[in-house]
């Protein structure tokens, strides 16, 4: 099921994500007030670009499943609402864990957090709204929730302009950022880009292949699941109230590499039980 | 035969309203609900005059909210049972009214609820509303509405799915938090009389326009879905 074009961007990708990742350790300049903490900065934005593209994607191909109720962008809904929230779920631990550094508290209700923490519900619900309905209406009625989702994203993030006075000013796209930190970005960007496309790839194909041996449900992953494992990690920040910033870097590096290969690792386990059962019907 | 969509909405709404008035099996169960909550919090938090005219606009909503989630499982759960929706589906009457109807229906009772659940707040929370309250009149109505609307349509995309009730405050709470955001506010406001509720107001109608156009363009999709 695989062509020789997915083995080339996974290679593609794997040479961009170690120039990035060497990059973002090593290469790019230290902060002045945040040190090393500074650093998950890389992890952090590029999971984010990468997860509002993907729910882009899960909105396009909603819209094209209701009007032509073509599988294949059944398929790519799924896909782009299943990654996405990975992809989110990496920006909302790495997120918290760079904000007990620079701020001093995991969590700020203001509305780049609040609207990424809605988003992530909004597809969790959608991945749980696929999972318990019937395989004949799961596609149509998941379509239109996720057109409700993508008119409620711009009215939760206006809603949060509005209504909540003194939430932080967005530090990342002003022209304060150190030129060189905006190309080490930029490559993070790329490189995450890619992972997500190379991700959501195998999961396109998985879900094609699901589909063709009418397999729809599956085992979802990554919902709760993983952040729950890392909970336990993020409380020890509470303890000791003075790490140096290069743990607040790792912690945010490892939660987000734990979760993409955990996420990768699903992945790989449920294509083994589905070519199983392709190869006992003999597809 | 023709029947204009209103008439046929008002049929429904009739139909409906008949119903419950016979059994009221729904207008009952939410208002003991919502007297359940209103008196658990007073007790948990045993507010002050003054703490209370801050907290009630966030426990009145909460209080609705559930119970609206409770009135709508009830409303198409009725209907499946009797295979209304399936003769609904084979009929040439179009689902808008359907859906209108059963909208209408629902703002009714969750109207009736909030009239009955506004003078025990009253006497409970021990409430006298500071800024101008014909505010909160419009606040009310276009709350209720924006609950209402998103609350039908996915009490009808919940009842196609396995788990029916559970599914359906999963699918709502998240939609609608925005509008609780600005109802509580909006309320919050109007009872203090620090600020002026003016911007959530004009946020509750563009809400309700947005949503209500949605819903009534997927409605059709929704019942039909195969």
């Amino acid at each position: 099921m695989k062509t020789k074009l997915f083995y080339l961007w996974a290679l593609i990708t794997l040479g961009l994500l170690v120039f990035a990742v060497y990059q973002a350790a090593y290469v790019a300049p230290m902060e002045a007030t945040m040190f090393d903490a500074q650093r998950i900065f890389y992890y952090h934005v590029p999971a984010a670009a990468t997860a509002f593209s993907l729910f882009i994607v899960n909105c396009i191909a909603s819209i094209i499943y209701l009007a032509k109720r073509s599988q294949w962008s059944d398929a790519l809904a799924v896909t782009g609402a299943e990654v996405g929230v990975v992809f989110c779920l990496v920006v909302l631990i790495t997120g918290p864990i760079w904000a007990r550094y620079a701020w001093g508290t995991f969590w700020v209700w203001d509305a780049r957090l609040t609207t990424t923490l809605l988003l992530w519900l909004l597809y969790v619900s959608y991945l749980i709204l696929r999972r318990s309905s019937d395989a004949g209406s799961a596609s149509v009625l998941a379509a239109s929730l996720a057109i409700f989702a993508s008119l409620d994203i711009p009215i939760v993030y206006m809603s949060n302009r509005w209504f909540r006075t003194n939430h932080p000013q967005p530090v990342i796209f002003n022209d304060a950022l150190d030129p060189r930190m905006k190309i080490v970005l930029m490559w993070c960007v790329f490189a995450f880009m890619a992972l997500g496309i190379l991700i959501a790839w195998f999961r396109y194909d998985l879900e094609r292949l699901a589909q063709r041996i009418n397999a729809i449900h599956v085992q979802r992953a990554a919902r709760g699941g993983s952040a729950m494992i890392l909970l336990p990690a993020v409380a020890l920040f509470q303890l000791t109230g003075h790490w140096p910033p290069i743990r607040y870097f790792h912690a945010g590096a490892i939660a987000a590499w734990l979760i993409y290969i955990v996420y990768v690792f699903i992945l790989v386990g449920k294509l083994t039980k589905l070519r199983k059962e392709a190869a006992e019907l003999g597809i | 035969m023709s029947l204009s969509i209103t008439k046929l909405t008002a049929v429904n709404v009739g139909k409906d309203m008949s119903l419950e008035w016979r059994s009221r099996d729904v207008l009952n169960s939410m208002l003991f609900f919502a007297l359940l909550v209103v008196v658990i919090f007073s007790w948990a938090f045993d507010p002050t005059a003054e703490q209370s005219r801050r907290m009630v606009g966030g426990l009145a909503w909460v209080a609705f909210l559930f119970s609206t989630v409770m009135a709508l499982n009830q409303s198409w759960a009725r209907e499946l049972r009797n295979g209304v929706l399936d003769a609904y589906r084979v009929s040439p009457a179009p689902s808008e009214a359907l859906f209108l109807g059963k909208c209408l229906g629902n703002f009714i009772l969750v109207l009736l609820l909030e009239c009955v659940m506004a003078v025990l707040f009253v006497v409970f929370y021990n409430l006298r509303s500071v800024g101008p309250l014909w505010q909160l009149v419009i606040v009310f109505l276009l709350g209720t509405w924006a609950l209402v609307v998103n609350g039908t349509f996915f009490a009808a995309m919940s009842i196609r799915t396995r788990n029916r009730e559970l599914m359906l405050p999963l699918l709502l709470l998240p939609i609608s938090i925005p509008a609780v955001a600005a109802m509580v506010l909006a309320t919050t406001n109007v009872l203090t009389g620090e600020s002026s509720s003016l911007l959530q107001i004009k946020f509750l109608a563009v809400y309700c326009v947005v949503f209500t156009t949605a819903c009534f363009l997927l409605f059709d999709t929704v019942l039909n879905a195969e």
